[in-house]
């Protein structure tokens, strides 16, 4: 979710094969620097690859214009790797196996404008209501919200 | 439709002869259900992983002294645990007596046998008290009828055998008992993404059934794993689930 001078991301932690959960403490938000996280869902196995290839590409252009990737610069580079169209949305973008529901929570929870705690608040709440509908999402969530630095929360949430 | 179980109102008590209550404890799955059933591959499991329900009724009073775990088709299950509730009624009208556990369940084994192969999906327990004493038998779909003194049925059933085996005995205390299979229940929420929501733990004694408790899992997991105050997480805002 993002706001005029903050933004929160968000991630359930839960790793799972079909119905089996493996691990509770699955990071999904990586940091590629300071101002810049990326969100990754789906197979973790590349999940890690693309992580690791982003950071690659990334290190070598700081080398190169020795400073950091701008945000919209590097959504097309991912969406360059990923070969599909970037959603550059003004409020919020969701992904994963929950994100019919996500996006339903999001669109009633989001308003523009908030505060980083009432970001923080709403993007916790629209995610643990939509995990709790999802059988293979869950398990806890993480929370990181940029107001001037960085905050980072983990949620209780259901277990199961 | 609710069964008319007001003729069982004036049978003479069965002789509880021993002394030993065996407390049978149902294993009860968690009340939540999936529409798309793992084990059945029809055009409902593309519905993914959305839980359309975390408080479904998954014990089934078959009558005051007989109960039936659901897993696998709710709406199998629950139609033929009742057309099962209708087939023992009318088993007592015809002969004037209760009928037995080991009875109630071959009625459900021979009726899911003749559907073999015709897609059904049950798995479930019949647990009862008749003259013989506490009775447990598991029965599916595939016909399979077994008798036994503890089983766990479902997709989250290998998770919740790790905790009966390891904590079962035969000559247990109910209280254990109960406590013992709501632990099982948590577990196999826990690891289980198709399980989930409310622990009802049932005792079924010579009297009859007992509802002993209901925990939602989600409570009894912090109950279990309390986290420990940290403080670091002195600041959060705790964010109440959902």
């Amino acid at each position: 979710m993002v706001r005029k001078t903050c933004f929160a991301i968000a991630s359930d932690r839960r790793l799972g094969v079909n119905l089996q959960t493996i691990a509770t403490d699955f990071e999904r938000i990586f940091k590629i620097h300071d101002k810049l996280y990326i969100g990754l869902s789906g197979l973790a196995t590349d999940v890690h690859t693309l992580y690791q290839r982003l950071i690659f590409r990334h290190k070598l252009y700081q080398l190169r214009e020795e400073r950091d990737m701008k945000p919209r610069t590097f959504a097309s580079l991912v969406s360059a790797l990923l070969y599909e169209k970037r959603e550059l949305a003004k409020d919020f973008v969701v992904s994963g196996t929950a994100s019919e529901s996500l996006y339903g929570a999001c669109e009633s929870m989001y308003k523009p404008n908030m505060e980083p705690e009432e970001l923080f608040e709403t993007i916790s709440q629209a995610l643990l209501s939509s995990v709790d509908r999802d059988c293979l999402s869950g398990w806890g969530g993480h929370v990181l919200v940029t107001p001037t630095e960085v905050q980072e929360r983990t949620l209780k949430g259901r277990m199961d | 439709m609710k069964l008319d179980l007001s003729g069982l109102q004036s049978f003479p008590s069965i002789p509880g002869g021993a002394v030993d209550d065996l407390g049978e404890d149902l294993f009860a799955p968690p009340s939540f259900q999936l529409p798309a059933c793992s084990d059945v591959p029809d055009s409902r499991a593309s519905m993914g992983g959305y839980i359309s329900s975390q408080s479904v009724k998954k014990i089934i009073e078959i009558n005051p002294y007989m109960l039936g775990t659901m897993a696998g088709g709710a709406a199998d299950c629950q139609f033929w645990h009742r057309n099962l509730g209708i087939k023992c009624r009318l088993h007592e009208l015809a002969n004037k007596r209760r009928i037995s556990v080991t009875g109630a369940s071959k009625l459900l084994a021979n009726i899911l046998y003749s559907y073999r192969g015709m897609g059904l999906s049950v798995g479930t327990m019949i647990a009862g008290w008749d003259e013989k004493g506490p009775g447990l038998y598991y029965v599916d779909s595939e016909g399979g009828r077994l008798k036994g003194t503890r089983f766990s049925v479902g997709s989250g059933s290998p998770y919740a055998y790790g905790v009966l085996d390891s904590g079962y005995r035969f000559d247990m205390p109910v209280e254990e008992a109960a406590e013992l299979a709501r632990r099982a229940i948590y577990h196999a929420t826990f690891r289980d993404g198709a399980s989930g929501g409310v622990a009802s733990v049932y005792h079924v004694g010579p009297d009859g059934w007992k509802k002993l408790s209901g925990d939602d899992v989600g409570e009894l997991h912090y109950k279990y794993y309390p986290v420990a105050p940290t403080p670091v997480e002195q600041e959060m805002t705790d964010a109440p689930a959902a």
